[in-house]
């Protein structure tokens, strides 16, 4: 054997151990994951349902709550996933290849989990059929001139483009797995490679199918983001009508889905031992990346509170001045001195490039982001135009567990799915070795 | 009938599937990854997928504009004075669906294309899936002997024929 066979034989070793080879701490970090979704997420919400949506804190004039801050999240965190990998694969970045499977497996997660919030937010879910158009007795179609059917159309069309996206760039990494497992596993993979082969035949198709699908994603995935903000930028709220929403929201998605592949990629490298393939050189990457984006959703922000400054409108300056200073005043100073004062860290290099820094950078980017989203509810519908009308928001007991429910779906559904596909590009990473060069014990270049 | 050629090196791959190629024979080349150069050297031609996307995306965008405009003038709700057909959310439909029906006939076309699912017998070398490239040269029922020469001749360090590994020669 050559050294590059050596070395392509290990890379293949490396990844198929991470679906076969499944220690204790795995399954107490699954089992742990899956009671917490029980107990925190689908007992609270059977609750909900048995006793009505009225033990959530929401009540006029705070009809949406902390069920739609965290379908924005949700949805937020999906975005660097599938997006940043679509960008990096039309731009030909060979940095890409050992984090994207991952990212994408997030986003399809992040937005499984988002789209469970719309479920437990309706009340009643069971009547989630009538946002669809099919023909009914009473002729009555859904009104596509509502943001909300936006929504429902953008969603659906970003989880099935995600799906797709995720599962053909697996495909010859499913046929690897084929080839080196065996029982259940070898079934299962048989019928998901799809018979692959790896023909050059197959590999020019799939070469132009995959970018035909970063070309269709780029623009999808801005679209969902902008959909979700004009949920609010499209009505007269003081706090929500604003132009700068979607590029806000974008912003702000790309910033927290960036921060969230930061994350991921740190637990992945150290519990797979993926030291080989996911370098120093992906954390600095990254690092620039949310460094670039952290000015910019700062910037947006400085714009966000001008243009409600400058519209002079009592309702605007009222919605500011709760917002600057009211019950939520500490979640927002918080927000800023995470996601627009500490990201000015990574201008050093020596914190780029140290994991651990970089893990809690990303951590408290997104503790931030969250309190971002959960402010821009929770501090503008309590201050509408009629100060009658006006009430301070307190999540429940319910929403709250239900919060800490959903993050444990995402961290169990991600958990099945890393010993289930293979966590890292096999094939991709194979191409970022020089013929000839790494032999086994070295890493890639 | 065919005879698999498994090469240590995909430059040697790439070069013996491309002069069986311009010899006139039926060739695949397999790899581990997309070989830059194969496409052309065994004479593929530019893939039709972008007939399915574009295909796709005209159908999706009539598709989510037609509903939109059909369930708006189903039940008539005038709002405001404002059209009953109003184009910016309408046509937001038709871009959403433009790139749903996109996705899904770019896969179409992949499947098509590609020719998978596939999961009846076929030949194959587990190996090209980690660390070697194979060449797969189709022969008639009494051609394989003379095949497998000319595999050999071109760098092949192990043949596999009727689905047995075959020791490479002395000196290959």
């Amino acid at each position: 054997m050559t050294e590059q066979g050596l070395s392509h034989a290990r890379l293949n070793r490396d990844v198929l151990r991470t679906l076969t080879e499944t220690g204790p701490v795995y399954w107490w970090a699954l089992g742990l994951a899956l009671a917490v979704s029980l107990v925190c997420f689908f007992l609270p919400w059977g609750y909900q349902l048995v006793a009505g949506v009225g033990v959530a804190g929401m009540n006029r004039p705070l009809v949406w709550g902390m069920y739609l801050s965290n379908f924005i999240f949700w949805i937020g965190l999906s975005h660097s996933g599938t997006l940043l990998s679509a960008v990096l694969h039309i731009t030909g970045s060979p940095w890409r290849r050992a984090i994207y499977r991952s990212a994408e497996a997030m986003t399809l997660f992040s937005l499984m989990v988002a789209v469970l919030f719309v479920f437990v937010h309706v009340g009643r879910p069971w009547n989630i059929y009538w946002s669809l158009p099919y023909p009914n007795q009473r002729e009555l179609w859904p009104n596509f001139r509502s943001p909300l059917l936006f929504d429902v159309t953008a969603i659906t069309t970003y989880l099935t483009a995600s799906f797709t996206f995720l599962f053909m760039g697996a495909m010859p990494d499913l046929a690897a797995a084929r080839d080196g497992t065996t029982g259940w596993r070898k079934t299962l993979y048989t019928w998901l490679a799809l018979g692959w082969r790896g023909t050059e035949r197959e590999w020019h198709h799939l070469g132009w199918a995959y970018t035909f699908f970063a070309v269709l994603i780029i623009p999808l995935a801005v679209s969902v983001h902008s959909i979700v903000s004009w949920d609010f930028a499209l009505s007269t709220v003081p706090g929500f009508h604003q132009t700068v929403f979607a590029p806000y929201f974008v912003v702000g998605a790309i910033y927290s889905g960036t921060a969230g592949i930061v994350t991921v990629m740190f637990l992945l490298r150290k519990l797979y031992h993926f030291e080989a393939y996911i370098t120093e050189d992906h954390f600095d990457k990254l690092g620039r990346l949310l460094l670039v984006l952290s000015l910019l959703w700062t910037y947006i922000n400085g714009l966000e509170l001008f243009t409600g400054w400058y519209s002079g409108s009592s309702a605007e300056l009222e919605t500011l001045r709760y917002k600057l200073t009211g019950l939520y005043a500490p979640l927002y100073w918080a927000m800023l001195l995470f996601c627009a004062a500490l990201p000015l860290v990574l201008t050093s290099s020596r914190v780029r490039h140290s994991f651990r820094s970089m893990l809690a950078i990303s951590v408290l980017v997104n503790i931030g982001m969250y309190f971002e989203r959960f402010l821009i509810i929770a501090t503008s519908l309590p201050r509408k135009f009629l100060p009658n009308t006006w009430r301070d928001y307190l999540p429940t007991w319910v929403e709250l567990a239900i919060l800490l429910g959903s993050l444990a779906i995402f961290v169990s559904l991600f958990l099945i799915f890393v010993k289930l596909v293979p966590s890292l590009s096999i094939y991709e990473v194979k191409e970022t070795l020089p013929h000839g060069k790494g032999a086994d014990g070295e890493g890639p270049p | 009938m065919s005879v698999l050629g498994l090469f240590a090196r995909p430059e040697t791959a790439l070069a013996a599937a491309k002069a069986l190629t311009d010899a006139g024979h039926a060739v695949s080349l397999m790899s581990p990854y997309p070989i830059e150069g194969a496409a052309e050297a065994l004479r593929l031609p530019r893939s039709p997928i972008r007939r399915y996307t574009l295909f796709g995306g005209l159908l999706g965008f009539s598709c989510g504009f037609g509903l939109a405009v059909f369930s708006a003038t189903r039940h008539l709700l005038p709002t405001g004075g404002r059209p009953i057909i109003p184009l910016p959310p309408f046509l937001l439909i038709g871009y959403e669906l433009t790139i749903l029906f996109g996705v899904l006939a770019t896969l179409l076309g992949f499947l098509i294309c590609a020719r998978l699912p596939a999961w009846r017998e076929r030949p194959y070398a587990s190996e090209t899936a980690v660390d070697k490239y194979g060449v797969l040269l189709e022969c008639g029922a009494d051609g394989e002997a003379e095949a497998e020469t000319r595999l050999r001749a071109a760098g092949a360090e192990a043949i596999r024929r009727g689905g047995e590994l075959m020791p490479p020669e002395e000196g290959t």
